[in-house]
């Protein structure tokens, strides 16, 4: 009789997460076995879902973490609760437990893939303008489409955002005469 | 077969590219027939695209001649430059304030832009530079005005009369050495002041930092004796260096009524470093303050703050202070130089467009060339 590896397996095996050893069996146990193989594609469909969701920038994963941690807890507590009403045995089939399992190493998984750390993203608008200072002027930004109001030969630039402009002040070295660029936001 | 056709096409449009464009039909040029500003001569160097990817690169090196043909001096030009087929909606301006020329008198006025376009290019100029204003010694101004020009140049102006008095005043006490020992320190001012890299973007957050989350802070205000306009309260919306829309309370305390006020803004990192950030104005054409009244200066716009070429700069509070306000009969306020001083805002601000001018002409011809030059007006 086949053994198949346990579902936490295959989805540590699916996050690259078994030592050398473990992969290599599991993974030539996969490679023979229609069942485990669909059940490692579903985890990693799973993982994708789990990293696309981690792309909204506001989840807070470390309040999450926590939530999760109480919401287990409070469940642990309620099954005491309810055990100490003599549940039916059916309650605590095999089939319940390796559910619970599954859901186990799905928290795992995904907590491993994404780290509860705050990550810093970029949000910005696809068609954001921007203005900033370059090397050599300021530069105005629409997609891929620049304008550089160029500084010339100047030596010292005082650069200054005044609401949506950006300003740069110099003294031009060839005619000695204050030059003002100013860029502005469409 | 076909494939061959393709590279010479290509080819030839890599060749099409790299031809210099014609300067008439790049670079329009529109001056009013009633000017005061006639134009001499326009020097346009070679203009030649240059291919980068899916597109081109334009470099436009501009020095327009232009001639008062009025009967005032001109202290201030703004020229108003649009590239339309590149950045749709995008304005800039070249400004040259702090000017003496005389009726008749030429002067020139540069213009350096590099634009960056997709291949497809349109049939029209890709640069129309065109007149925004023209300021005269007796602060009448004659332009359309669609850049708020004759505003920023008034104040510009007034700060130069501010600023050459000043050093005319150190002249006249304490002689050549005085001025000389007043413009060392303003070239050491100017070294030492601290910078800060700010963009500015509207659409969208510049970044939004999940270590840093969003805190309202507020700012602290200096409050400078003569000011018109009297800040009450103001707060921005702080994530990490990105600092958001910027709002401001004024109240009205002159006896005439105001149109545009302008707020200052210094940011202070962690390390207790103050930079001046930018300044917050008034949405134009949307502030009418009459005497004892209060109003609120905002933007929308997002500043994300940055030092030694991309370090972020964590804002841990911010001070703001009327730095400009102009009243509804088109004068203009600007603080004056003691209380700049006693503020002690002189090492944090940048100095005004005419101190600039003369200490660099200290640095460039020395003492007896300034000095020649504070005696002319």
């Amino acid at each position: 009789m086949i053994k198949h590896p346990s579902e936490a397996t295959l989805a540590l095996f699916t996050g690259g997460e078994l030592g050398r050893f473990a992969r290599w069996r599991v993974g030539h146990h996969v490679e023979e076995c229609d069942d485990c193989r669909r059940q490692v594609a579903g985890f990693a469909k799973l993982r994708e879902e789990v990293r696309d969701a981690g792309e909204v920038p506001e989840l807070d994963w470390n309040r999450l973490a926590v939530e999760m941690k109480a919401n287990i807890r409070l469940g642990l507590e309620a099954g005491e609760c309810v055990s100490r009403r003599s549940l039916p045995r059916a309650v605590f089939s095999l089939r319940a437990l390796a559910a619970c399992t599954s859901l186990a190493a799905l928290l795992v998984v995904s907590l491993l893939l994404e780290q509860p750390t705050p990550r810093v993203e970029k949000v910005n608008a696809p068609d954001a303008t921007v203005i900033e200072a370059a090397s050599d002027g300021i530069q105005l930004k629409q997609g891929e489409q620049t304008l550089i109001l160029k500084n010339g030969s100047a030596r010292d630039v005082n650069y200054l955002a005044t609401g949506d402009t950006m300003r740069a002040r110099y003294v031009d070295a060839d005619t000695g005469q204050v030059t003002i660029n100013n860029v502005y936001v469409p | 077969m076909a494939a061959a056709g393709l590279i010479l096409a290509g080819a030839m449009l890599v060749c099409a590219q790299d031809a210099p464009l014609d300067q008439h039909s790049s670079i329009g040029i529109d001056l009013p027939s009633d000017s005061p500003v006639a134009l001499l001569k326009t020097d346009v160097g070679e203009i030649r695209p240059t291919q980068r990817g899916g597109a081109l690169i334009v470099d436009l090196h501009m020095a327009l001649t232009l001639r008062n043909s009025s009967a005032h001096h001109i202290r201030g030009v703004t020229l108003l430059v649009l590239a339309q087929e590149v950045t749709p909606g995008g304005k800039a301006s070249v400004a040259v304030p702090s000017l003496d020329v005389a009726p008749g008198q030429a002067f020139s006025v540069r213009v350096d832009l590099r634009l960056l376009k997709p291949l497809q290019t349109g049939s029209g100029p890709l640069v129309k530079v065109s007149l925004d204003g023209v300021l005269f010694e007796n602060f009448d101004f004659y332009g359309p005005n669609r850049l708020n020009s004759r505003r920023s140049m008034t104040a510009w102006e007034m700060e130069a009369e501010r600023d050459r008095r000043h050093f005319k005043t150190v002249l006249a006490a304490a002689g050549p050495e005085g001025l000389r020992h007043a413009i060392l320190e303003s070239l050491a001012r100017q070294a030492e002041r601290p910078r800060i890299d700010v963009r500015v973007s509207r659409g969208g957050r510049a970044v939004a930092a999940a270590t840093a989350p969003d805190r309202m802070v507020r700012f602290a205000f200096l409050r400078l004796p003569d000011s018109p306009v009297e800040p009450m309260e103001g707060w921005a919306e702080i994530s990490g260096n990105e600092a958001r829309e910027p709002r401001i309370e004024v109240r009205n305390r002159s006896p005439r009524p105001v149109r545009y006020v302008e707020i200052g803004w210094l940011v202070r990192d962690r390390q207790g470093r103050e930079f001046l950030a930018g300044s917050v104005p008034a949405a134009e054409n949307d502030m009418f303050l009459p005497p004892g009244e209060t109003g609120r200066v905002l933007q929308d716009t997002a500043l994300r703050f940055s030092r030694n070429a991309g370090e972020p700069v964590a804002i841990e509070s911010m001070t703001g202070f009327v730095s400009q306000v102009e009243f509804a009969d088109g004068k203009v306020w600007v603080p004056n130089r003691t209380s700049i001083e006693n503020a002690r805002l002189l090492g944090v601000l940048a100095p005004s467009p005419e101190e600039q001018r003369l200490t660099d002409m200290y640095r460039t011809r020395g003492i007896n060339a300034l000095i020649e030059e504070l005696r002319k007006f």
